[in-house]
């Protein structure tokens, strides 16, 4: 039976690798942004951008040197976070073929993985879709 | 054919002008949207905040003598370590709250370089 996929006011097709610039920064703090006005949102991570939600990450990001005791959330953290907070609003995909692509094998309990082909039903659930970043 | 159920674009610039020239080239896109009667928003942000620094690519001026708007991420400009540098004039200070809004406004089409 096909994947029931909520509707949404944006779908964000997030396929910026995590660490080639602060794009990633600036999603999550777009996401949050617009949860916080009582937007739904749905994010599709494809490319590198699925290594963002791996349980492998921990909760924290590597010790700071220069920061030692300052904890700094991994993005598996953070999109977990966000996904508590708004359980009903925001949904988390991620393309099978890039994730199992990249030995990304392991996510977030949320995260809903879809095959390439299913891609247009989640378009066709966002009133609106995005594009950031490229493979 | 229907019509676009959008009337407002927002053109999201991320890569800035030291990037090559296709910060310079998605700005006067802008503008020409603007030139066409369309309502249009540029969002600097990241390395795109770079545009809005003063003498930064003329595409910018004309972008904003055309009528266009330009909002400028204030969070990537202190980020980026410009927070005792003014912008370019005619340029507005916007957080991700603002950004949000118009996401989600259905009429607003976001381009997103």
């Amino acid at each position: 039976m096909p994947m029931e996929i909520p509707r949404t006011d944006v779908l964000i097709t997030l396929m910026g690798a995590p660490h080639a610039d602060d794009l990633i920064t600036t999603t999550l703090r777009l996401i949050e942004a617009m949860l916080t006005r009582g937007g739904r949102v749905q994010v599709w991570a494809c490319g590198y951008a699925t290594l963002l939600t791996q349980r492998a990450l921990g909760d924290s990001k590597p010790r700071n040197p220069g920061d030692w005791s300052t904890d700094y959330p991994s993005t598996a953290a953070v999109v977990e976070a966000l996904l508590d907070a708004y359980p009903d609003r925001l949904f988390w995909y991620g393309c099978r073929f890039c994730s199992d692509d990249r030995g990304a094998v392991d996510h977030l309990p949320r995260v809903r993985l879809r095959p390439p082909a299913g891609y247009a039903a989640n378009v066709s659930a966002a009133a609106k879709t995005m594009l950031l970043g490229v493979i | 054919m229907s019509a676009a159920p959008w009337s407002e674009h927002l053109l999201v610039e991320t890569h800035g002008p030291w990037a090559g020239p296709g910060c310079a080239a998605f700005l006067r896109d802008a503008a020409a949207l603007v030139h066409a009667g369309r309502r249009t928003l540029v969002l600097l942000v990241q390395d795109g905040v770079l545009a809005a620094l003063p003498h930064g690519p003329g595409a910018l001026d004309e972008l904003m003598d055309a009528g266009g708007a330009v909002w400028v991420d204030r969070y990537s400009w202190v980020h980026r370590g410009l927070s005792t540098v003014d912008p370019a004039a005619g340029v507005t200070w916007v957080g991700m709250d603002e950004v949000a809004g118009r996401v989600l406004d259905p009429a607003v089409q976001v381009v997103w370089h």
